[in-house]
């Protein structure tokens, strides 16, 4: 099991520890809906250092990072993250990440702390010659600072204009005095910033957002309240509502797919997909007399199998309990009845329309 | 150090049982409920349903984890705690007072040598 940089600061607050996939990671400090409803109400703060972070360098990394991933990133420049998915040669997703464009020649990757040695040696496989690929996950920690009170919050830190950077897009700017990488983006579907820098600095600054953060109401978070946020705002989980086994198309993230651009790794597959359409659809579903799980199976009313929950939780905001999952088509119209099998009894389900509630980001107009 | 109460029994799955004369009333112990984080979801036990000691009868669920719930002794269900039902949240807020669960009408009392006293719970549950 890998420690965070700042474990051992986490253990003095209090945090209760989850194994995640090779981390060991706060899953919650005092309640995970104390902190969830923290992050929807004010402000939280996470340490995510776990998610990886692998840089490609060189001549035309952009162009590279275009050809590896599925949305434009051709067309970006100095300041903007995109939201993409990375594909296998058959179509399926190898990881969700974000992509900050340092320079043409200067790509950061953001990936799933499940996934970073794969997704390394997934890059590596298709690395242009004089392209450096370099995994600087180990030396960098993350904090995301996420609720409508965060800019309120991290202006108190600088006197560069938090105002500045639009939702989807960073900056390297003077912050808590020290040089670092800053973007307006998240995983709760609240305003908020997501903040990178060395190790060395991680546990000053944290205790500087924590204690300023006091006169909001501050709540540091754990997986377990971004797990809940997320769900609620229907974000995707690798690794639950992904992976390799599953196209795009079906996930619902067509929209990080750029079809127009000439080539990139998995576009045959997809297209090949496309044409002969998708056979199950990712759905929201209202679940009744229970939590309904990852894996657990989705029963028509006739009993026939058609399909499984990829994610359930209970949303705090909407006092009920949801979940998220592939069924086969033509299943999945909103309204539909629907059974899961749940380890302990049989649920009742409906189909509902996702996500749970609107992400109340900054979008950009 | 979670809360263990004096006058109550306890089992190794971490429910508590109170007797008043005939009646015992069920709840899950402090560790239960810090041990499973919040509490979302608890099944509406059957009124007139005949349990053996141990046996499953409804079960709990919280964010994290889902738990069967045993009887402490064997019995009749005569009442359930359908506050908790509605609200399972004061099973976190008070596990021994609110946040009860069900009620048994107790078939032998002689079963109760088999529970632990809060003493030996404690013991039991010691970090």
């Amino acid at each position: 099991m890998k420690k965070i940089p700042l474990h051992f600061f986490h253990e003095i607050l209090g945090a209760k520890f989850i194994e995640f996939h090779d981390f060991i990671m706060p899953l919650y400090y005092t309640s995970i809906k104390d902190e969830h409803l923290s992050v929807r109400e004010r402000v939280g703060v996470f340490d995510v250092s776990h998610m990886g972070e692998i840089k490609i360098k060189g001549k035309d990394a952009k162009k590279f990072a275009d050809f590896i991933l599925t949305n434009d990133i051709l067309n970006t420049s100095y300041g903007d993250v995109k939201y993409t998915v990375m594909l296998n040669e058959d179509g399926g997703i190898v990881d969700d990440l974000f992509s900050y464009t340092i320079s043409d020649d200067e790509i950061l990757l953001v990936v799933n702390a499940s996934n970073i040695l794969k997704d390394y040696n997934h890059i590596k496989k298709y690395l242009w010659k004089g392209l450096d690929l370099i995994n600087e996950s180990d030396e960098i920690v993350e904090f995301a600072v996420q609720g409508p009170f965060s800019q309120e919050l991290l202006q108190k830190f600088t006197s560069y204009d938090l105002e500045k950077i639009k939702y989807f897009k960073f900056d390297i700017i003077e912050i808590f005095n020290e040089r670092v990488l800053i973007s307006r983006t998240g995983y709760t579907g609240e305003d908020g910033f997501e903040i990178y820098m060395s190790k060395d600095k991680g546990e000053k600054v944290l205790k500087e957002i924590l204690e300023k953060g006091k006169d909001y109401g501050i709540r540091i978070c754990g997986l377990g309240a971004r797990d809940t946020l997320r769900f609620e705002v229907s974000y995707w989980l690798y690794g639950n509502d992904i992976d390799e086994t599953i196209n795009p198309i079906e996930s619902g993230q067509k929209f990080l797919v750029n079809l127009n651009k000439d080539s990139f790794v998995g576009k045959d597959a997809l297209i090949k997909i496309i044409n002969e359409g998708v056979k199950r659809k990712f759905v929201g579903i209202e679940v009744e007399g229970g939590i309904a799980r990852h894996s657990n199976k989705i029963f028509d009313k006739e009993g026939n199998e058609i399909g499984f929950i990829t994610s359930g939780n209970y949303s705090f905001v909407l006092n009920k309990s949801l979940a998220l999952g592939y069924v086969n088509l033509p299943h999945g119209e909103i309204g539909e009845e629907i059974k899961i099998t749940q380890d302990r009894r049989v649920l009742n389900g409906k189909i509902i329309k996702k996500p749970f509630i609107k992400p109340r980001v900054k979008k950009e107009g | 150090m979670s809360k263990v109460l004096e006058n109550l029994f306890y089992t190794e799955s971490d429910e508590w049982i109170k007797v008043e004369g005939e009646i015992g009333i069920v709840g899950i112990t402090d560790y239960a409920q810090d041990k499973l984080g919040d509490i979302v979801f608890l099944e509406e036990a059957t009124i007139g349903k005949k349990v053996k000691k141990g046996e499953s009868v409804i079960s709990i669920e919280s964010v994290k984890a889902a738990a069967d719930i045993h009887s402490p002794l064997s019995g009749e269900i005569v009442e359930v705690n359908k506050e908790a039902v509605q609200n399972p949240q004061i099973i976190n807020e008070d596990p021994y007072g609110k946040g009860w669960l069900f009620k048994i009408k107790i078939e032998n009392l002689d079963e109760l040598k088999d529970l632990m006293d809060a003493k030996k719970y404690s013991e039991y549950r010691k970090e």
